[in-house]
């Protein structure tokens, strides 16, 4: 579970990314953020994971919380979560498998590593996430070799083989055309079902939120503004968070048309 | 600049008339050149000094790559989040490269005595800073998009080093050290002139001879060892092409 | 932590990989590099043993060497150093003021086909001779004076700039060769409007650089005699006066740094232009690899 309490994020310069941001997200739940650029979905995300650390208030993830943690804690609270990338961040030079095994890092002493001796029962679990993206056969082929949509795949298989209990995604699919993010969104979508994986997704396609979310979450200016089921969302809900009338660069079926 | 070539002439005692001399003093050692006398290569001991020659710079090329992948890593910012070690391995990495090859054999010659290990220490320094320094301006140019994306799956820092920064300087790094053991070979031509070994010793030994035979057979070495480089180089030419 | 995270998923059966395909070319290089270490290992004379009493047989050099460090020898030093610095300043002007016109006789695009391969071969055999080899030659000559040095610097400078010189005459703009052409210029004022306002600055920047490479090789030679800084330290070590060898060291080290940063100040600035910043840049040419026959 995940609880901010008043959280907030100031970074150096003065520029407010969180205000006093009271949320919970219960486990197994699947929640889309949505807002601008710039108001505070990638910071939430990372906060969740430490990459970007509290100001200013509570946040427990797990049981643990958060701001107290030492280096040990916090690589052992990031084993527990996974993280995917818009960019895919993926290692272009290395096979796909490589890739995923990156996920059992926090399991696999370093010595290991540093061979690149992995140990077979953490190579199955990386082949069972690679299947489960359907992306096995491709696991001895290089990370630069395959297309968007594939490389967001293997970074899904890679967050999948830390046998995480939460999955963050930051704009996973905003380099992706509109099919295959939708194969790409599917597959969270399945993955936090059936595994039981608490997801958390940012997202600046309106459609696409809708038609995934249980749960879709509004930030404007760092500011909460909108909590409530996917359903519940509409066009004025919308106009709400983004302050702002709905534009066609706001849906992706939209803007595809373009 | 030109004020200071000025300057720079008067101090080396340059006149042009001197270049005139180059051709019309007698000159032994160039006239070895003229009647090279190629059988001294196959000789029992310039074999031995030869092979030296090639272990020494084989193994020096090594423990360059041993000594320069940690040290690069471990001054930049990315590898190392300790600003104060970080300055510190800069600095050093900035003061061995100011030493020429010839300076390492001389020193380790002082420290540990003659023979191959001082050769061997020499170039593993002199290597390490060829290396270090390629590599750390290779690592400003990384994308930091993986180490990111460790980091997040809870990676230590080595394990980072390793999975996220590691592959993506390979390529290049084995190209550095392809490189550097050309240099090596080169080097490891005059580090037998402070007695450090190879093929070195053999030279300098022809040249104190002071005789004409002396230097043919000198330069008889000479010829034919760098045709041996002159191979070596084209490999490495062709096999670096493919690394990268 | 795992442990609860995999009983919530069933165990699955064991998942069978792709086959990899075998990269022979990484496997034959990986096999030749390491058959090559191991045999060298193996075959090299030395009591590796002495290598664990290296470091403190070092430090106890280092004591020596700069404990008692002989100031009142500074001055002389000094002045010696600024004759290395000398010698590979005139060195490497000596270098480029011939390497600049033979390069433009070894640019494709300017000279036919077999003209330039001469003189490329010719540019590879100068380059391939270790300033050291060159300056045996030059010492019967001049005796064990600075020029025998200079002229080894700069013959050696000669065959290094004449390659990165034809380079960059290779990979000029065609543009202001032919208005040049087309203005009805003769050969030589060609040469001197079109092309060489072209390749000027980054022509500068490799002279500079190959000075920073030529200091080093400049206190070097003093070891067989020509003259610089070199000299006075290998005779310190031969007469083993530690405290004059752990000064000239200093001396040598601190001037080579204080040459490579001006020279890099400068590189910068002429790379950038004036007010511009070099970012993004190469700044040094890359490693100056001997591709000895290259097309």
């Amino acid at each position: 579970m995940i609880r901010f309490e008043n959280a907030s994020v100031t970074y150096r310069g003065g520029v407010s990314a969180m205000k006093g941001l009271d949320l919970e997200i219960g486990d197994g739940e699947f929640v889309v953020i949505v807002g601008l650029s710039g108001a505070g979905k990638s910071t939430l995300i990372r906060a969740i994971n430490g990459l970007v650390p509290l100001t200013d208030g509570q946040l427990t993830v797990n049981g643990h919380d958060v701001r107290s943690l030492n280096r040990k804690g916090m690589r052992a609270l990031r084993g527990e979560i996974g993280m995917i990338f818009q960019g895919f961040n993926l290692v272009d030079r290395t096979t796909v498998l490589k890739n995923v095994l990156m996920g059992r890092l926090h399991e696999v002493p370093t010595w290991r590593t540093l061979l690149g001796l992995y140990p077979e029962a953490d190579v199955q679990i990386a082949a069972r996430a690679l299947q489960r993206v359907e992306i096995l056969d491709k696991a001895h082929v290089r990370a630069s070799n395959l297309s968007g949509g594939q490389r967001q795949r293997v970074g899904i298989a890679r967050a999948l083989a830390q046998e995480p209990t939460i999955v963050l995604a930051d704009e996973p699919v905003a380099s992706l055309d509109p099919p295959t993010s939708h194969v790409v969104m599917k597959y969270l979508q399945q993955i936090s079902r059936e595994l039981g994986i608490t997801t958390i997704v940012n997202l600046h396609f309106l459609d696409l939120a809708t038609a995934y979310a249980d749960r879709i979450i509004g930030l404007r200016a760092g500011e909460l503004v909108f909590d409530g089921p996917g359903e519940a969302a509409d066009e004025n809900v919308f106009r709400d968070i983004y302050g702002r009338s709905l534009t066609a660069d706001d849906t992706m079926a939209k803007q595809a048309a373009l | 600049m030109l004020a200071f070539s000025v300057f720079a002439a008067a101090k080396v005692g340059f006149s042009l008339g001197a270049f005139g001399d180059v051709f019309t003093r007698p000159n032994p050692v160039a006239r070895g050149l003229k009647n090279i006398r190629w059988g001294e290569m196959f000789s029992q001991r310039s074999r031995n000094a030869f092979l030296e020659t090639l272990y020494l710079a084989v193994l020096g090329t090594l423990g360059g790559i041993l000594l320069a992948l940690p040290l690069s890593l471990w001054s930049t910012r990315i590898g190392n989040p300790y600003r104060i070690p970080r300055m510190i391995l800069r600095a050093f990495n900035n003061v061995i490269r100011a030493f020429p090859d010839l300076l390492w054999a001389g020193l380790f010659v002082l420290g540990v005595g003659i023979g191959a290990l001082p050769g061997f220490l020499a170039l593993t320094f002199f290597s390490c800073a060829v290396m270090s320094k390629l590599t750390a301006d290779t690592l400003d140019g990384i994308d930091l998009g993986p180490v990111e994306a460790a980091n997040a799956a809870g990676a230590g820092h080595t394990q980072m080093l390793r999975t996220a920064i590691v592959p993506q300087i390979l390529p290049a790094f084995s190209s550095f050290a392809l490189y550097s053991f050309e240099l090596n070979l080169r080097a490891s031509v005059v580090l037998g002139f402070v007695g450090a070994g190879g093929i070195g010793q053999r030279l300098n030994f022809f040249r104190e001879r002071g005789r004409l035979e002396a230097y043919e057979q000198m330069w008889g070495l000479v010829v034919m060892f760098f045709l041996v480089v002159f191979v070596v180089e084209r490999l490495s030419v062709a096999i670096r092409r493919r690394l990268v | 932590m795992s442990s609860s995270a995999s009983t919530q998923r069933p165990a699955g059966a064991r998942v069978e990989l792709p086959s990899k395909a075998l990269d022979t070319f990484r496997l034959g290089l990986s096999t030749v590099v390491v058959a090559a270490v191991v045999w060298s290992w193996w075959s090299l004379d030395i009591k590796w043993g002495r290598l664990a009493a290296a470091p403190e047989r070092m430090f106890r050099l280092a004591r020596t060497m700069f404990s008692d460090l002989e100031w009142d020898k500074l001055g002389h030093l000094l002045g010696q150093m600024w004759a290395s610095i000398s010698m590979a300043w005139i060195g490497t002007l000596i270098g480029a003021v011939f390497a600049l016109p033979l390069a433009f006789l070894a640019a494709e695009n300017l000279v036919g086909r077999p003209v330039a391969w001469i003189t490329r071969q010719f540019f590879n055999v100068i380059r391939a001779v270790p300033e050291i080899v060159l300056a045996m030659v030059f010492i019967p000559v001049f005796g064990l004076h600075p020029m025998a040095g200079v002229l080894a610097i700069g013959i050696h400078s000669i065959g290094s700039l004449g390659k990165l010189c034809y380079e960059i005459v290779e990979g000029i703009d065609r543009g202001p060769i032919e208005a040049a052409d087309a203005v009805g210029a003769s050969r030589i004022q060609r040469l001197r409007w079109a092309v060489v306002p072209q390749v000027a600055p980054e022509l500068t920047s490799f002279m500079l650089y190959r000075f920073e490479i030529n200091i080093r090789a400049s206190a070097v030679l003093g070891v067989v005699g020509a003259g610089g800084i070199g000299t006075d330290l290998t005779e310190a070590i031969r007469f083993k006066e530690y405290g004059t060898a752990g000064l000239a060291l200093i001396v040598v080290v601190v001037g080579t740094i204080a040459v490579d940063i001006v020279s890099g100040a400068v590189r910068r600035r002429i790379v950038a232009g004036p007010g511009g910043t070099s970012r993004g840049r190469r700044v040094d040419p890359t490693p100056e690899l001997p591709d000895a026959l290259a097309p």
